[in-house]
């Protein structure tokens, strides 16, 4: 049996946030500040998006020099896709949610 | 605390938390540790080094539990577990067929090392809950079969038996009561079964998250 997302409201919220700019590619503690996740909740979700092929993940080289690189993290197509058909209904639900807490 | 003890907190912490992280997330390590560099607020990036070493210990244990020797420890826990539900049913069917040498033997295995002890327990119990332990028991071996071919719906039926378990374990509590009889005097034997119970029950419910099973 293949594996199959893993669907949780921590899920729901990342992929809410990763919609919104799908193109654009996102640090992890820009995503923690967006999402609202800790940094425990966060990167397991990732991790697990990243396995399921749902999530694409590369290096980049810092900013700042003498600074390390960072890893950053954009839906793959497949995720996208996956994102759109599942979460997009629960999407002004979940935006509502975050813009109430920010 | 200083400022600067925070940051050296955290700084360990993510060292830390990189180390524990299992060998294929490395870069999932790396990626948690490197972020710290651009957290300025000392406090918030103790809090983002604690999480980091919650999820390196969480990725730890996922990995853990997906090797063969924890599927075939957890195998072996769960036959445990229906076995012990067997039991029971077991000595009853044993004493009612006066198969006394089947209850004699399984009544050594019993607190007092008699089964003479729980006739007035077996005499009072109704013929409806040997069978509930029996549906637990089989409920628990379902659950295995299906976690063991890693097919959906392991960890519903455990805890479905574990239920039974439980509705059963309040039945003979008051059959214990008006008899006099206590199958398991020690106290703590009986909760360590539950504990084990609830525990086995927990890594399943990790085990299978993790294959995205349910």
């Amino acid at each position: 049996m293949g594996r199959r997302p893993i669907f949780s409201s921590q899920t729901d919220r990342l992929l809410a946030v990763l919609i919104k700019e799908p193109q654009v590619w996102q640090h992890g503690y820009a995503l923690m500040k967006q999402t609202g996740l800790q940094s425990g909740t966060l990167y397991p979700v990732l991790v697990r998006l990243s396995d399921q092929g749902l999530l694409e993940a590369e290096w980049r080289d810092a900013d700042k020099p003498g600074r390390p690189r960072r890893h950053v993290y954009r839906l793959t197509p497949a995720g996208l896709a996956f994102a759109r058909e599942k979460i997009a209904p629960a999407r002004k639900k979940i935006g509502a949610m975050l813009g109430a807490k920010a | 605390m200083t400022q600067t003890l925070c940051r050296r907190m955290a700084k360990a912490l993510m060292r830390h938390a990189a180390r524990v992280m299992p060998a294929r997330e490395k870069n999932w390590g790396e990626a948690m540790q490197n972020e710290l560099q651009v957290i300025e607020d000392d406090q918030v990036a103790l809090n983002w080094a604690v999480g980091c070493v919650i999820a390196g210990y969480g990725e730890r244990m996922n990995t853990l539990l997906q090797t063969w020797y924890a599927r075939a420890a957890l195998a072996l826990l769960i036959g445990m577990l229906a076995l012990r539900e067997f039991f029971a049913p077991l000595l009853i069917f044993a004493y009612r067929t006066q198969e006394l040498g089947l209850a004699h033997f399984l009544g050594l295995r019993t607190a007092g090392d008699d089964y003479r002890r729980l006739i007035p327990l077996m005499d009072a119990t109704p013929a409806w809950l040997p069978l509930l332990w029996v549906a637990a028991g089989l409920l628990f071996l379902v659950a295995l079969w299906r976690m063991l071919r890693r097919m959906d719906g392991s960890v519903v039926l455990f805890f479905l038996a574990f239920a039974l378990d439980l509705a059963g374990a309040v039945a003979a509590k008051s059959i214990e009561a008006s008899t006099s009889v206590i199958a398991t005097p020690n106290l703590m034997v009986r909760a360590a079964g539950e504990v084990l119970m609830l525990s086995t029950g927990f890594v399943l419910w990790r085990m299978t998250r993790k294959s995205g099973l349910s």
